[in-house]
């Protein structure tokens, strides 16, 4: 296991760098887009007829607190800031942290992503393993037909189609946000109930649209393990079906690992149009939210959340690999 | 373990692969004998059937082939073609034991070999898994390997000699006297190729088995085999002792095999290769002889008969020139 710890150190190292240059990066990139909030706030009560020493009082009242100093002042303080895990304060939320923010939109946006990949991963694979063993019957074509079709459909039309159905046509699912307001937040029955019926729809829909793609995926693999001569090795050897198939399954799933690390990297951007239709205050909305309103801090914080996601899922992705794939964790081994 | 080599006989054996064009022959009424103790082996060029037939041993033909016709009895197991289900599992890896393609992957990459030991172990019911474990580093051992190590490493970590005896130990190991060995030394360098060759002739006596070695390499045979059967198109064209038909070919197509062979001494541009190409499962013709396309001593009965294999000593071959020479 020391293997892995070696990587594991390295790839932290690695990750923290990597993070560090991409939080310089979004600072100067998001700090050089035209437009200022605060000053555009201060302009407009000028414009009021406000004297402009009044105008700042009022816009510092407003906004909680005055963004000054040179930008490398300003690029200085955010990285120190970082550090403590400090992204600075959101002036659209008025002047509350910015990872607090961050972190309540963040419960909205994983938790029905992460059930959504979830179960279209476990669905695909097992339909995905009946799509390829029978490929040459009915119920192969059947299922490779809709992984395909499921494939090719939005996840944003599925999302207006479900809603359509479930919640207009026949309304026996909500729509209307992640929960039931009338419920007092915590370990109630009423309040996990109600987060459950809500999350039926948003979950269904990261379900279907992944879906396809898992199925797919996984056909194919099952089909070239098919072909592997082990595969045929085993068979002549006598070996029970039953271990075969295990051999062919754990062979088969190994490539989508990679892929569902991916997409777990990238679960917390990607969801902005469900969020929109099924009325989920997560992440995309916030990111959405913090571009229109220029909210420099919240932006900032929002990318470098999704940054380091797609960092930290991939740092998982590749240690998983040296702890299931042989081939993988040797490549250090022999010539030590 | 008091079970003895086993004699093989195949009788009118044909195996058809369905195709756009129809179900086509890829074996065609070949009939053989492997006698108790025996190693013999078959050459020929690639599409020639010879891997077709090997699997025909147990009864392990791949769709979309089929076995279409005739018999492979077996010394204790009976007709394999009547076998299905349960009964043709555990037929193979305990009865028949098969070896593939040294550069074939025939491992799972994801297992170590002592794992996968322990998988064949449990699918064929052995109850004293300790004494696989022995049995199997015996025989590592008796290869020249270290048993312990190799049965802790991943396929990935052995080299295409050590993978082809991790083979043989694989297709030894739950006491199979019947071996099949399809290309055992292809894609391995020469002094490996010499090594796994005397490993193959030693276990084979050591143990008391019967042995079927397939290949395109003449060379490979004349070191192992007894007894020699050449296969052109599907057909079985000439079989008899090993010497007798390297020393004096009879079939046209055998004496084309032996006179394409580079010799060591003397000129290179004596070897001559046989002109033309092999037939494909398509292009083999389906009346006649499968060989007179390519074939010098070709008459005119060649184009509507097929040649009947006629017994000459103790060999048989399959020509209506070398028939019409036994009778002049």
């Amino acid at each position: 296991m020391t293997i892995i710890a070696r990587r594991l150190v390295g790839h932290l190292a690695r990750g923290i760098v990597m993070i560090l240059v991409v939080a310089t990066i979004s600072f100067f990139i998001v700090r050089s887009i035209p437009g200022d909030p605060v000053a555009a706030n201060v302009q407009k009560l000028i414009e009021q007829g406000m004297a402009p020493q009044a105008a700042e009082q009022a816009t510092r009242v407003l906004y909680g607190f005055q963004p000054s100093g040179s930008l490398w002042h300003q690029y200085t303080d955010y990285m120190l800031g970082l550090l403590h895990f400090n992204l600075g304060q959101s002036v659209t939320h008025a002047g509350a942290p910015v990872t607090g923010v961050l972190l309540e939109a963040a419960k909205w946006t994983v938790l029905p992503v992460l059930a959504g990949t979830v179960l279209s991963f476990l669905v695909g694979i097992v339909m995905g393993v009946y799509a390829a063993i029978r490929r040459n019957g009915k119920l192969g074509d059947l299922l490779a037909i809709s992984g395909s079709l499921l494939h090719g459909v939005p996840q944003y039309v599925l999302g207006l189609l479900l809603s359509a159905i479930f919640a207009t046509l026949i309304p026996i699912l909500p729509a209307d946000g992640p929960v039931d307001i009338l419920f007092d937040p915590g370990f109630n029955a009423g309040y996990l109930g109600s987060l459950v019926q809500h999350a039926v729809l948003p979950v269904a829909t990261y379900a279907l649209a992944a879906y396809g793609g898992w199925i797919l995926a996984m056909k194919s693999s099952v089909v070239t393990v098919l072909g592997d001569d082990f595969i045929l090795a085993a068979e002549l050897r006598g070996m029970k079906r039953s271990i075969i198939f295990r051999y062919i399954a754990r062979n088969a799933i190994l490539p989508l690992f990679t892929i569902l690390a991916l997409s777990l990297g990238l679960l917390l951007g990607g969801a902005v149009f469900i969020e929109r239709i099924f009325n989920y205050p997560g992440l995309g909305l916030l990111l959405i939210e913090s571009i229109t309103m220029r909210d420099y801090a919240l932006m900032g914080g929002a990318f470098l959340l999704i940054t380091a996601s797609i960092i930290v899922a991939n740092i998982v992705a590749d240690l998983f690999y040296s702890v299931i794939d042989p081939r993988v964790r040797s490549g250090e081994e022999v010539s030590a | 373990m008091t079970k003895q080599a086993p004699g093989v006989r195949i009788d009118g054996l044909t195996v058809v692969y369905k195709t756009p064009a129809g179900e086509l022959p890829a074996v065609r009424g070949v009939s053989l004998e492997l006698p108790p103790g025996s190693i013999t082996g078959i050459v020929g060029e690639s599409g020639s059937g010879k891997s077709t037939l090997a699997l025909s041993l147990l009864n392990a033909v791949q769709p979309p082939g089929r076995i279409s016709a005739g018999s492979v009895d077996i010394d204790g197991l009976g007709d394999v073609v009547g076998l299905a289900g349960e009964q043709l599992r555990k037929a193979r890896g305990r009865h028949i034991g098969y070896v593939f393609q040294a550069a074939q992957n025939s491992l799972n990459p994801l297992k170590t070999v002592g794992k996968q030991l322990l998988d064949l172990g449990r699918s064929h019911g052995v109850e004293d898994l300790r004494g696989l474990v022995r049995e199997a580093k015996d025989l590592l051992g008796r290869m020249g390997l270290d048993g312990a190590r190799v049965l802790d490493s991943h396929q990935h970590e052995l080299s295409g000699g050590m993978r082809q005896r991790v083979g043989i130990m694989l297709a030894l190991v739950l006491n199979a006297h019947l071996v099949v060995l399809d290309e055992p030394t292809t894609a391995l360098d020469m002094i490996t190729q010499a090594n796994i060759l005397k490993i193959v002739r030693e276990v084979h006596d050591e143990r008391g088995l019967t042995t079927l070695v397939i290949t395109h390499d003449i060379g490979v045979v004349a070191e192992v085999a007894d007894r020699l059967a050449v296969m052109y198109g599907g057909r079985l064209v000439e079989q008899g002792p090993t010497r007798e038909v390297l020393a004096s070919p009879e079939h046209p197509y055998t004496r084309g095999l032996i006179r394409a062979i580079p010799r060591l001494v003397g000129d290179i541009d004596e070897a001559q290769a046989l002109p033309g190409r092999p037939p494909t499962l398509a292009t083999v013709p389906k009346r006649g002889c499968v060989f007179r396309e390519r074939c010098a001593l070709r008459m005119d009965v060649c184009d509507d008969v097929d040649p009947e294999a006629i017994l000459r000593g103790r060999r048989t071959v399959a020509c209506h020139a070398v028939a019409v020479k036994e009778h002049a």
